[in-house]
């Protein structure tokens, strides 16, 4: 058997770690770049280039080269999420059959499961290469409140690349792990996870090798990408009040405008103030090329993303108060993620918790590094004492919609897993022979403001008196936060497993189809 | 002995009993101990039982039962962590049932199958043992003890229907079997 590692898949950069003679490391790649840009260039033919040299190709050919797959993978097409990164992206998002989110490059149209497939694939071939041995296996992480679709879709990409998931772990979990394994500690602590495009945040009760999640909050639509999208409508309109050219529906110039944006935010976190130029923005009368020239302090920056850093603190308030625990009784702060790099989420993260952030967590390497020290632990053959135990929850509730739309909660969130509950449903109306049941997760009171899981049907029930036949239903998540169902007619005593088959996701064979393998990649 | 092989008879062995444990016993406690105790007995058993702990265990069916073990010792964990659902279970305790979400479907369960067969019927556990004293008798042709058995079955559970429909059938047969000696004891009375 191969080499299991840990992967930090992240919507901008990915990482790759493993256990080495009891060291957790990073794995670089030959040219010493120990992160990746989590991009993937599609070229003519069935070329595909990821990384650094990806990233390199989206200037020039940004309808080809997909960036940003993680915030719709496991999404559906209609979702809001999915309609925002259509209005920042230069390729083609479609609906897929399913009505998932798909995006189409090359005349082609491709799953989000492939694309992060391409990814995955890249970070392992970096690791065999690192360490000269074959890996098929790993751990391989998600943020805390991605829901069941998100993580499903996760494990698809991971059978897609050929590699055995061992397990979906939660990104703040992880950075935990990373930083209390070993050192005997006793601590409650807050991981502050503000990445490129979610936000999560995690209360952890560490105690020597039980590494216990007390609750978990988070925004799946919260992270630099937005900070970025801030800016450039700060840029757009400071260049409208400049020439009068209002460039809010030219696609060009706004992707343009996001990539000053970006460059200006990576540029204020080293010096005071930068000076934002963009030659040829767009072509103005007479054809004329329009430069775009404006001056951009720390402050000025700071006034545009700060209500997006304050949104980051209601999540933070909901975390603390789902823990039963106040912001004072933390004895450490983590913060993990590229955003956190940032003076400014320093600042903000320090005036909340009252405390400096612990040094020695490198916020972009300690997610891969936890990663692949639970992928140790899974696969180490000597069940000692000493590996570390994760208590884990689930973010959102689980529950089924009940008469008039409601939804009831079945599991609710910040419950440990894994974990598994039972309910008795009755039939509603005489002779009645199937029962449909829709599966939710979200804290909504009503079925449609949650995510729909995926809904199965009963069928062949005995025709009775209505609420004579009973089924009992087993709603079962485990250590990856996957929801499995299993369905007893009480009547007949037939037990059926169900396979929620997330209604945007893939089915088996699809996967199986789009395997890396099969296909040479 | 080797610590995967031990892991695998310690987990075979729980898997096997676990059913027939009660929260407390789960937990390894006892029921009138201290909440505190509960939360420290929580974390010392999760450090043990996690199923995480047998993933490389060459015996794949370690992990089933782990799976088994701890989902239940989860379930136990849910209920006694809050002292309002530990009181509700402590109730229940008392009337015999071990779990107190699957209540429901304990009784689901027992009148579906009741239907199929009569032996399931019963829904307590000191209930189940009268009644199976009294499907005994029935089977003997001892009909007036199957009654009495039943009465006492359904002084656990008054309200199953099962039993009083067989409680029913039981009178009339002993009603019956006294009609046939009644008349036998005139016929003697003639001879």
């Amino acid at each position: 058997m191969g080499l299991a590692v840990g992967i930090d898949l992240g919507t901008s950069n990915s990482c790759v770690a493993v256990v080495l003679d009891g060291q957790p490391t990073v794995l670089e790649d030959a040219q010493g770049n120990r992160t990746q840009p989590s991009v993937v260039a599609f070229g003519h033919g069935r070329s595909v280039m990821v990384g650094h040299r990806a990233r390199r190709q989206m200037i020039y050919a940004p309808q080809s080269t997909v960036a940003s797959a993680k915030r719709m993978i496991g999404r559906r097409f209609s979702s809001s999420e999915v309609t925002r990164v259509l209005q920042t992206t230069a390729y083609g998002i479609v609906e897929g059959e399913a009505g998932d989110a798909r995006i189409e490059v090359q005349g082609r149209v491709l799953a989000l499961q492939e694309v992060s497939a391409h990814v995955l694939q890249h970070m392992r071939r970096i690791a065999e290469e690192a360490t000269g041995q074959v890996v098929d296996r790993a751990v391989i992480t998600v943020p805390a409140y991605f829901n069941d679709n998100q993580r499903q879709a996760t494990r698809d990409a991971a059978s897609i690349a050929g590699l055995e998931c061992l397990r979906i772990l939660n990104e703040p979990t992880a950075a935990a792990l990373a930083y209390g394994i070993g050192g005997g500690i006793k601590q409650h602590i807050v991981v502050y996870d503000l990445g490129g495009g979610t936000f999560d945040v995690s209360i952890l009760r560490i105690d020597d090798d039980l590494f216990e999640v007390a609750s978990t909050s988070g925004d799946t639509f919260l992270g630099g990408d937005d900070f970025d999208a801030a800016c450039a409508d700060h840029l757009l309109a400071l260049f409208k009040e400049e020439t009068g050219v209002d460039l809010s529906e030219n696609r060009t110039a706004r992707l343009k405008l996001r990539d000053a944006a970006e460059h200006a935010k990576i540029a204020l976190s080293n010096v005071e103030e930068v000076e934002v130029h963009v030659p040829g923005l767009c072509q103005g009368e007479n054809d004329v090329e329009l430069d775009l020239r404006v001056g951009l302090s720390r402050v000025d920056y700071a006034r545009i993303v700060l209500p997006i850093v304050q949104r980051s603190f209601l999540t933070c308030d909901d975390a603390l108060s789902q823990a039963g625990m106040t912001a004072s009784q933390m004895d450490a702060v983590l913060l993990v993620g590229g955003m956190t790099h940032y003076p400014l989420v320093r600042e903000a993260v320090f005036q909340y918790f009252g405390q400096e952030s612990q040094a020695g967590v490198n916020p972009d390497e300690v997610v891969a590094l936890g990663a692949a020290i639970q992928a140790h632990n899974l696969t180490s053959a000597s069940p000692e004492m000493s590996s570390a135990v994760l208590l884990d929850v689930t973010p959102q509730s689980l529950g089924v919609k009940t008469a008039g739309g409601f939804c009831e909660i079945l599991v609710p969130r910040n419950s440990q897993i894994p974990t598994a509950t039972k309910k008795v449903f009755h039939t509603a109306a005489d002779d009645q022979v199937e029962v449909r049941i829709e599966v939710y997760q979200g804290e909504s009171r009503m079925a449609s403001g949650n995510e729909l899981l995926g809904q199965f049907i009963l069928e062949g029930l005995r025709p009775a008196m209505r609420g004579d036949v009973k089924l009992s239903i087993e709603f079962d998540i485990d250590a990856d936060g996957i929801v499995h169902v299993r369905a007893e007619d009480l009547d007949s005593g037939l037990a059926r497993s169900i396979h929620i088959e997330a209604s945007s996701g893939l089915t088996e064979e699809e996967v199986t189809k789009m395997g890396f393998e099969q296909l040479g990649f | 002995m080797d610590p995967q092989l031990r892991q695998k008879f310690e987990m075979e062995a729980l898997a096997d009993v676990c059913d027939e444990l009660n929260y407390y016993q789960l937990l390894k406690v006892e029921r009138g101990c201290e909440q505190a105790l509960i939360d420290e007995a929580y974390r010392a058993e999760a450090r043990r039982l996690h199923p995480d702990r047998f993933n490389s265990n060459p015996d794949k069916n370690v992990k089933v039962w782990a799976n088994k073990v701890y989902r239940l010792f989860q379930e136990a964990w849910n209920t006694l962590k809050d002292p309002e659902t530990r009181a509700a279970y402590d109730d229940q305790l008392e009337e015999g049932a071990r779990r107190l979400s699957i209540k429901m479907r304990r009784e689901a369960e027992a009148e579906a199958a009741a239907a199929a067969n009569p032996e399931h019927a019963a829904k307590t556990e000191k209930g189940g043992k009268y009644w199976k004293m009294a499907l005994q008798n029935w089977h003997d042709g001892e009909y007036q003890g199957c009654v009495m058995q039943i009465q006492f079955a359904l002084n656990f559970e008054p309200d199953n229907e099962t039993m009083i429909e067989w409680k029913e059938k039981a009178e009339n047969k002993a009603a019956e079997a006294t009609e046939e000696k009644a008349g036998n004891a005139y016929k003697l009375r003639i001879v």
